[in-house]
């Protein structure tokens, strides 16, 4: 391998008002290196990653790219000088195709040898390479040229996706795959991954890793993000940590073990969060017979389920994005129309998601930036959206201000939500502490069921810990958890009785958990894991 | 021995009171003045292209804008119109539901009132404190009733509010006509298109004997005091703000979409139809003519959103237009400006006003992105 540095940070800077949020960082990176970074949230990683994308400018400091200082003043720039980023939050335009979004990278940004794509092509078939063409037109959109640059691109570095669906439709996982298309697209040398596995299942993971692979091969590099350290270790050639601004930690990966990694980035060892036995008793807490949901391509999303939780249990149902969870959690919570079947919640069938929230029902949604939160809602806001919360907090439908507040700072400080607060816009935090936010709204009452989709996604190993205590201790009290969760670690380590769900089904996989390999044909749509 | 850490410290503190207090007070202060200043000079030099004195202009607005007590009244009572209709606009886009039908509600309230005082009032002969209240719940009834049809509309077979708010006022603004011009409603004689004064005791009283200010430019203002706090601190606006600005949301934390609809647009209906009352109760010549409104309901759009949806600041921005609007009358009258030329001056104005709260928008979304 090439030891050529093809980016190299010197002293990198910037502050945000009094708030240093990269502090003389020194970084470089080699040709077909996978490098990764690993921070809690909020120790400057994607600062950082935003300062190299040309999103930021630095304060001080210096940014070199194939030996030369640049200075980016737009992600455009990054963009020419061969840098693509897949952000945690995908930058896609989700009522096109996939093939479309990808021509608008292309016919946006320049081509192989670094000029804007010319009109020309638009007559005559594009010339190509390795079966890509390398050009499209920058004026006119030919659909079959980009249904062939997308289908070329998907099978030179195994990405498939079907380019003539439209963006929304896709799972997250497959539009993770468009977002790396799109920087490939380009011709991105160096690859940013801003999180990448936080929205991959298992499975997906382990043929995520093979895609890197495949492109370090390919002699690209790529700067992978993460606070996972296991898959950290697993995939990167170089680690450096960062904690609080600062570089605390570079070196091979391997040099330095998992706990040790951990204390750099934490500053402090970890404890690991204790199982006990499990308490189940016979009051049934929820009751879904028969439910068939249709999703939003009128398919069958959830197809003829049947599952019961009871007091003092948690029921994990594992499974790969986008095989009906997020629609079997919606109809539960009445906010998504039921083809047949019945949702008893404490022996009632209450209408309508406001009933079924005041029957004790906390909900925590996959989707937390539309879902969970409102975003130009404050802090303390946020914190009262549930309709058993904020008529409580109110006399004759006056909102007692005083009321509102105490109770925000209590969950503020409970959940340690930063900024501390109440009155900041919950737009000004960071993806992880938004999340506290939804957390600390629906577990804090201590409801009688729980519905937790993804609860950890994107959070700090101290805040999923804190997140899993809380589950725990929600089961300890006699309350009912419904675990939803493609991480199937999360759901192992958390369910007292297990499901999977794929295509629509829901399969009873408790008598499997010790069986990875079992769960896993489950979750690819195997009904029978022993043949 | 001099001491250098203290002269640093108040260094670092007199920087500190600067970047805090001084730079925000001259943004939020300061900042108006000026684009004001800049504002109105762009338009003194039109003024003055266009062959008048601008100094002879800007003094003929400004006297009868605000010169005297007389002419203040008069302003207020100009902008009350515009005040009723932006807070009904405000009050139903905070809610995410587009009403661009504030003008039809407005001329229903008119319509209604104009029954009431011309053919119901009649039936109780000199009763101001009966028929006033009556009068005005009988416009915000009429008002709310013709708001909640869109609403309906949308709720249940999902119709786009835009489309069926635009087609209402057309239907309100035609079928007004049809009640002024050989309809039950039109005068006695049967000479024009319009109704008959309504009945004396119908009239809204004046706040001041020698001044034309009503007590509908007070309601106004409370109402729109009385808005600020149910949009600010009751349940019942917190469920709006929700709907509005995250509607996904609200309805996962159980707050009815639907419900919060037919109730904004009520009100909303209800605030521009009781404007409509308002200005045919106060106003000589309390009678229902064509062309009634000069577009309250589509300027309001521009007041309301000038506020930011605010309703405290629809105040000031009502007050603006109603001043914009005198003016420019001014102008006309007084120095011999072309309408045209007084309207291109209006838009001068509210594009600085607009661009400067554009500077205001990414001043926040560059915060929004550092954090």
């Amino acid at each position: 391998m090439e030891t050529e540095n093809i980016l190299e940070l010197q002293k990198l800077t910037k502050a945000f008002g009094d708030l240093v949020a990269v502090d003389n960082v020194d970084f470089e990176l080699q040709a077909g290196e996978i490098h990764a970074i690993l921070g809690e949230n909020g120790a400057g990683k994607s600062t950082l990653m935003n300062l190299i994308y040309g999103l930021h400018q630095p304060s001080d400091g210096n940014i070199r790219i194939f030996g030369e200082s640049k200075i980016f003043k737009s992600p455009r720039d990054a963009i020419t000088s061969g840098i693509g980023m897949v952000h945690q939050h995908f930058m896609l335009i989700e009522n096109l195709t996939v093939a479309e979004n990808i021509a608008l990278t292309v016919a946006k940004f320049s081509s192989k040898d670094g000029k804007t794509a010319s009109i020309e092509s638009d007559t005559e078939s594009p010339p190509e390479e390795n079966g890509i063409p390398s050009k499209l037109s920058t004026f006119r959109y030919k659909k079959n040229d980009a249904i062939r640059l997308t289908e070329a691109l998907s099978q030179k570095f195994g990405l498939a996706v079907d380019p003539s669906v439209l963006v929304r439709t896709l799972s997250v996982g497959l539009k993770q795959r468009v977002e790396i298309l799109k920087a490939l697209a380009v011709d991105a040398r160096i690859l940013i991954l801003d999180e990448p596995t936080a929205v991959l299942s298992p499975q997906e993971v382990t043929g995520f890793f093979k895609i890197l692979r495949a492109l370090q091969a390919d002699n690209r590099s790529i700067i992978f993000i993460s606070h996972k350290m296991k898959e950290v270790l697993e995939i990167s050639d170089r680690i450096t940590v960062l904690r609080h601004g600062k570089k605390v930690y570079h070196g091979k990966t391997g040099e330095l073990s998992a706990p040790g990694l951990a204390r750099e980035m934490l500053g402090e060892e970890l404890s690991e969060v204790e199982r006990k036995e499990n308490k189940a008793t016979t009051d049934l807490v929820l009751n879904v017979s028969g439910l068939t949901v249709p999703g939003s391509r009128n398919e069958n999303a959830v197809l003829d389920v049947s599952i019961q939780t009871y007091r003092g249990e948690i029921v994990g149902i594992a499974g790969v994005d986008g095989n009906g969870q997020r629609e079997l959690a919606e109809a539960i919570m009445g906010l998504r129309p039921i083809t047949s079947g019945a949702v008893e919640i404490l022996g009632r069938q209450p209408s309508g998601t406001k009933n079924i929230r005041k029957c004790g029902v906390g909900y925590i949604p996959e989707d937390r930036r539309t879902m969970g939160i409102i975003t130009s809602f404050s802090i303390a806001d946020n914190l009262m959206l549930n309709i058993a919360h904020f008529e409580h907090l109110a006399k004759r439908g006056v909102i007692s201000q005083k009321a509102k507040n105490r109770a925000a700072t209590q969950l503020i400080n409970t959940y340690d939500i930063r900024p501390s607060s109440a009155n900041i816009p919950a737009f000004a935090l960071s993806g992880g502490n938004q999340q506290k936010i939804v957390l600390a709204r629906e577990i804090s009452p201590q409801p009688e069921l729980l519905i937790a989709v993804n609860p950890t996604r994107g959070l700090d190993i101290n805040a999923a810990q804190y997140v899993h205590q809380n589950l725990f201790a929600q089961r300890d009290q006699k309350k009912s958890v419904l675990l939803i969760s493609t991480e199937l670690d999360e759901v192992l380590q958390m369910s007292d009785r297990l499901y999977v769900m794929s295509r629509g089904k829901l399969i009873e996989a408790t008598a499997h958990r010790d069986n990875i390999e079992a769960l896993g044909l489950l979750m690819t749509g195997e009904t029978d894991p022993d043949v | 021995m001099f001491n250098f850490s203290a002269l640093f410290r108040k260094t670092i503190s007199i920087s500190l009171s600067v970047r805090k207090i001084i730079l925000p007070f001259f943004l939020w202060i300061l900042a108006p003045v000026l684009i004001l200043t800049s504002a109105f000079i762009t338009n003194g030099i039109i003024i003055f292209l266009f062959g008048y004195n601008p100094i002879e202009a800007y003094a003929a607005a400004i006297g009868i804008t605000f010169g005297s007590v007389s002419a203040i009244s008069e302003t207020l009572v100009k902008s009350t119109p515009f005040l009723m209709t932006g807070l009904s606009v405000a009050i139903a886009f905070r809610c995410g539901m587009w009403n661009i039908g504030a003008e039809g509600q407005f001329l229903i309230g008119v319509l209604a009132a104009t029954w009431f005082g011309t053919k119901i009032a009649i039936l109780f002969p000199n009763t101001s404190w009966i028929a006033v209240p009556l009068c005005l719940s009988f416009a915000i009834l009429a008002g709310g009733i013709w708001g909640i049809i869109p609403a309906i509309l949308k709720v249940t077979r999902g119709v786009n509010e835009v489309i069926s708010t635009i087609m209402l006022n057309y239907i309100a603004i035609h079928f007004v006509s049809l009640m002024i011009d050989g309809g039950p409603l039109q005068e006695t004689s049967k000479t024009g298109p319009q109704s008959d004064p309504i009945a004396e005791w119908v009239f809204l009283p004046r706040l001041f004997e020698a001044h034309r200010i009503h007590l509908g430019t007070g309601l106004a203002v409370i109402l729109a005091i009385v808005l600020t706090f149910v949009l600010f601190r009751t349940t019942f606006g917190y469920q709006l703000r929700a709907v509005g600005e995250g509607a996904a949301a609200a309805e996962a934390a159980g707050i009815s979409i639907s419900q919060n609809t037919l109730r904004v647009f009520f009100i909303s209906g209800a605030l521009a139809g009781l404007g409509g009352a308002i200005e045919i109760m106060a106003l000589v010549p309390h009678r229902l003519t064509e062309n009634f409104s000069p577009d309250y309901g589509y300027t309001a759009i521009a007041v309301a959103l000038l506020a930011k949806l605010h309703p405290l600041m629809t105040v000031a921005t009502a007050l603006l237009f109603g001043a914009l609007a005198k003016g420019s009358f001014a102008m006309e009258a007084e120095v011999g400006i072309s309408r045209q030329v007084t309207l291109m001056m209006q838009a001068i104005i509210l594009l600085f006003v607009i661009g400067a709260s554009a500077v205001n928008f990414f001043r926040k979304y560059n915060r929004q992105q550092k954090l």
